[in-house]
């Protein structure tokens, strides 16, 4: 029979993965989780691939019932996540019993939850991923009384007696807590801003309003402060902007692209967000205030492969506890979209 | 510039570090064409080797060329060792002949709301403005944002088109714009800062096909002028 997941309290919700690859070079842009660590750890979690489809809250209440007992992790911004009125464990995988509403509520800190399961979403993929576009209009967020049909080949495996955690696998939960330092490195345009790029470390910034999974858009906390401002005026020719690029428009704010950007663009980039704190900043709320810090590119590989190589590790105690349950996992994928396992040979 | 650069001008480039997950390929050859053959050639080259080199995105444009991958699979030496050896690579003949495509236009008034202001700046007459864009044809040389837009080399107008001091929030599909020296037809709805002088009713990308578009980089197009009235013979016919 098929079995489903279905949507009482929608909130801002949409099925989602790692992002579209390869699309860029017709013009497509990648989106994907904007907090691609929480949705990595939460697949991990539950045995799936890391680019199986999930599910992606956004700052809103959350609800829904399932129609079988299903394995599930939630990771992401900090929540009150409850099956029916009991708290589960963020950061940990629980039971979803069925027939039961798993609520998420109350979303702080952060903006954005991950809701992954084991088994797999069935979702509609384009160039092989399954990501909203909203440019293409391309995916959609989840209405009330929606059923998402789900794919579950393994009986999850409860505490008989007591909704205690029956995992503990020690998955490292994102930190939203004290001060927001937004690791950049130079981007390859900083010459074009001379003396004036220090401002972006000088300045501490505040997220805008009119920010989201295209870009973020900051002004100086101090709007008394200048941001940095380009020598030249040249014209350049479209070209390809990378994720977490930095760029200064005209007017006292700057850009910072995140993973629905537009691929191309003519603006100078002069700096650009490393991939980890480009998963930080996927959980930037408006109002939130940021500094940013120079940091070398052989220092942010290095953060993002330690970042890796913690949820590889994470994989391989899920897959040892999940064995010893006989719990099948799911690491392979059918998706076009090939990720081999990183290699995690040092830098 | 040295000597090699008269004999292989499309070899001179500079590579450079975007971050921890990209780098970017700028071509240096004196020559447009060059410079936009061999960024593409090189892309053509990573594209054909799959997914063996972690490399995520391509994103080939007019000159420069970024390079996408996964920092944890891969290492920027790699990732810059492949492209200069591709680089030396003889460029690949394209597998197909560029074709020509003539899309019709609505220009200025509500379709092309920018249209008058880009004629002041230019010091022309819109009607001047109108046939210089459609009096020959404009290389496509890449897709580009939002929603794979055509971009092309710009009309031959006296001087480059300034963006709007305000973007606009909002921009339909087809719109054909002029920025710089370059040209673009919307392909999605979406915000944009570039001037827009007129609009297309051809369907320019269709997310419920793959390939989402008929065009490629190297196409040719042909701008049409056409009246109002003539939009609804053309309305939502896709190209190709």
């Amino acid at each position: 029979m098929a079995e489903s997941i279905t949507v009482t309290t929608p909130g801002l919700t949409s099925i989602q993965d790692l992002g579209r690859l390869r699309g860029s070079r017709f013009g497509q842009m990648t989106g994907g989780a904007s907090d691609q660590y929480s949705a990595d750890v939460a697949n991990a979690l539950v045995g799936s691939h890391r680019t199986a489809p999930l599910l992606e809250i956004v700052a809103l209440d959350f609800g829904a019932v399932v129609s079988v007992d299903l394995l599930v992790a939630v990771t992401g911004a900090p929540a009150e996540v409850q099956v029916g009125g009991v708290t589960r464990p963020q950061w940990e995988p629980f039971v979803w019993t069925a027939g039961e509403e798993l609520t998420v509520r109350g979303i702080h800190d952060g903006l954005r939850v991950y809701l992954a399961v084991h088994g797999s979403i069935a979702a509609p993929s384009l160039l092989g991923s399954c990501a909203p576009d909203s440019v293409l209009g391309f995916g959609r967020q989840l209405t009330v009384g929606e059923s998402v049909a789900i794919d579950v080949d393994g009986p999850p495996i409860d505490h008989p007696y007591f909704r205690v955690p029956l995992f503990r696998l020690g998955a490292e939960p994102a930190s939203f807590t004290g001060h927001w330092t937004i690791d950049v490195t130079d981007g390859p345009d900083v010459h074009e801003f001379g003396a004036t790029a220090a401002r972006l470390y000088d300045t501490p910034f505040v997220i805008g309003d009119n920010t989201n999974h295209i870009g973020l858009r900051l002004t100086p906390a101090d709007p008394g402060s200048d941001v940095p401002r380009r020598d030249r005026s040249t014209e350049v020719l479209s070209r390809g902007v990378p994720i977490g690029a930095v760029e200064v428009p005209a007017g006292n704010e700057i850009l910072v692209l995140h993973r629905g950007r537009g691929v191309t663009a003519g603006y100078p980039v002069l700096a650009v967000v490393t991939a980890t704190a480009l998963s930080r900043l996927g959980q930037a709320r408006p109002g939130q205030e940021v500094r940013f810090r120079k940091v070398s590119v052989p220092e942010a590989v290095d953060g993002y492969r330690s970042q890796r190589r913690s949820i590889a590790l994470l994989r391989s105690r899920v897959a040892n506890a999940f064995a010893s349950l006989r719990i099948p996992t799911h690491t392979d994928t059918t998706s076009t979209q090939h990720h081999s396992v990183p290699q995690m040979e040092s830098a | 510039m040295s000597g090699v650069t008269s004999i292989r001008p499309h070899r001179e480039f500079v590579l450079a570090d975007c971050g921890d997950s990209a780098v970017r390929l700028t071509s240096l050859s004196p020559d447009a064409e060059e410079r936009w053959q061999a960024v593409h050639a090189v892309a053509a080259a990573l594209d054909a080797r799959g997914d063996d080199v972690a490399v995520t995105g391509i994103i080939p444009t007019y000159d420069s060329l970024l390079v996408e991958f996964d920092c944890a699979a891969t290492t920027h030496d790699a990732i810059r060792a492949l492209v200069e050896r591709l680089i030396e690579l003889p460029a690949q003949p394209s597998t197909r002949g560029s074709r020509q495509f003539e899309i019709p236009v609505v220009y200025g008034g509500e379709f092309g709301p920018d249209l008058d202001d880009v004629a002041a700046h230019l010091a022309l007459s819109p009607s001047e403005v109108i046939r210089l864009h459609s009096a020959r044809p404009l290389t496509m040389r890449c897709f580009g944002s939002p929603g794979g837009a055509p971009m092309l080399d710009g009309p031959a107008f006296p001087r480059p088109v300034p963006r709007r001091t305000i973007p606009r929030p909002h921009v339909p599909a087809g719109a054909v714009a002029v920025a710089g020296r370059q040209a673009v037809i919307s392909a999605r709805p979406a915000p944009g800062g570039w001037p827009v002088i007129g609009r297309t009713p051809l369907t320019i990308v269709d997310p419920a096909t793959e390939p989402l578009s008929d065009f490629r980089p190297g196409d040719t197009f042909l701008f049409v002028p056409i009246t109002a009235a003539e939009w609804s013979t053309y309305e939502g016919v896709r190209h190709g």
